[in-house]
């Protein structure tokens, strides 16, 4: 799922400063989950800017909702017929949703809420980590499905480098394991050590976001 | 409007606040108490609501450790009064405007304390101090 976190108070107050009409618009899918746009966060964004907000202007009015995919616009229409009584949209979803009201309601104002960090899993409860970098090619079966270029500090797809010591990543030995480890480790729990001396050739990057930006055309369900 | 706002398990709290009733105390005027199911049903939110409708200070009161009935209300009330304070500095709200204590419903001496030092002033925050 898409990962993102809040941005400081301190930063949307200052961009809502102009307006005394706000909307916050949650969304009910990856950022809930990562319990930082959804219906509960809305509510607690909205509560501490009516609090901020109401100190200089009391008249400030802060309404909040969510909706259940910002990124489809087949399910933001439902707020079209009230976007009038606004003068912003602070937009709790992440950079994919932000747009698509922007592109959507193209006479309104749209301010994102959140930082939108990567895309990854939960590790526990309050912990995420990172877990694929969406490079459009996908090497995980050549790595014992632990992929180097999210997991590794130096994304080095030919490891470990000279900084793998106890299974830890020099980088941050505390929070990060070695990713080469891992890779081996699995090796050997597949029985497939021998695929560990395989040297891969360098990765052909067009296929990631450094080949611009991409698009899914499917004419069959199109 | 009521300046303090008191949030108070039912378990807890609020019978020891019965037992010091019985005793001819009586709540200051500046403060409303809330009787809380559990304090593990204490929300963030309740505590941002409060400062939004204009309560000054919020005090949370939650069962000892090991005493909870719903064994982790405690740890959680804590937590989320923790998180309240986190997030009311961040708009400018003193963190210590927020406070939790643990109580038994026999404390009732104790809350009696509590609540006293409740309605005082904040003690002035200490200055930064200056790098020479």
């Amino acid at each position: 799922m898409i990962v993102a976190e809040r941005k400081p108070i301190a930063e949307l107050t200052s961009r809502l400063a102009p307006y005394r009409r706000i909307l916050v618009v949650g969304c009910n899918t990856c950022v809930a989950v990562c319990s930082a746009g959804g219906a509960k966060e809305v509510a607690v964004t909205s509560a501490l800017l009516r609090i901020a907000l109401g100190r200089e202007h009391p008249e400030t009015r802060v309404d909040e909702t969510c909706v259940e995919r910002q990124c489809e616009v087949e399910m933001n229409a439902e707020l079209a017929p009230s976007l009038g009584n606004y003068e912003v949209i602070l937009s709790m979803a992440c950079g994919v949703g932000v747009q698509t009201l922007a592109e959507q309601f193209n006479t309104a104002v749209v301010i994102p809420a959140l930082n939108t960090k990567f895309m990854g899993r939960p590790e526990g409860l309050g912990e995420w980590s990172e877990r694929c970098a969406g490079c459009g090619n996908c090497v995980l079966e050549r790595y014992a499905g632990v992929c180097p270029i999210t997991r590794c500090s130096k994304n080095l797809l030919n490891g470990p480098c000279g900084g793998s010591a106890n299974g830890r990543c020099e980088v941050d030995p505390e929070r990060l394991p070695c990713a080469w480890q891992l890779i081996y480790d699995r090796w050997v729990a597949l029985g497939q050590l021998d695929r560990y001396l395989t040297n891969e050739p360098a990765k052909d990057w067009s296929s990631s976001l450094h080949g611009g930006p991409r698009r899914i055309q499917r004419e069959d369900i199109r | 409007m009521k300046p303090y706002l008191v949030l108070g398990c039912d378990r807890s709290a609020s019978r020891a606040l019965a037992d010091l009733c019985r005793t001819g105390y009586v709540l200051p005027d500046e403060v409303e108490y809330r009787t809380l199911p559990c304090s593990g049903s204490l929300d963030v939110l309740y505590i941002l609501r409060a400062f939004e409708q204009g309560f000054e200070r919020v005090l949370v009161l939650s069962c000892n450790d090991d005493a909870c009935r719903s064994l982790d209300g405690s740890r959680r009330a804590a937590q989320r009064s923790a998180r309240a304070r986190t997030l009311l500095s961040e708009v400018g709200v003193n963190p210590r405007c927020v406070s939790f204590r643990q109580i038994s419903p026999t404390m009732a001496a104790d809350l009696c304390i509590w609540l006293d030092e409740f309605v005082q002033p904040l003690p002035a925050e200490a200055e930064p101090e200056k790098a020479e």
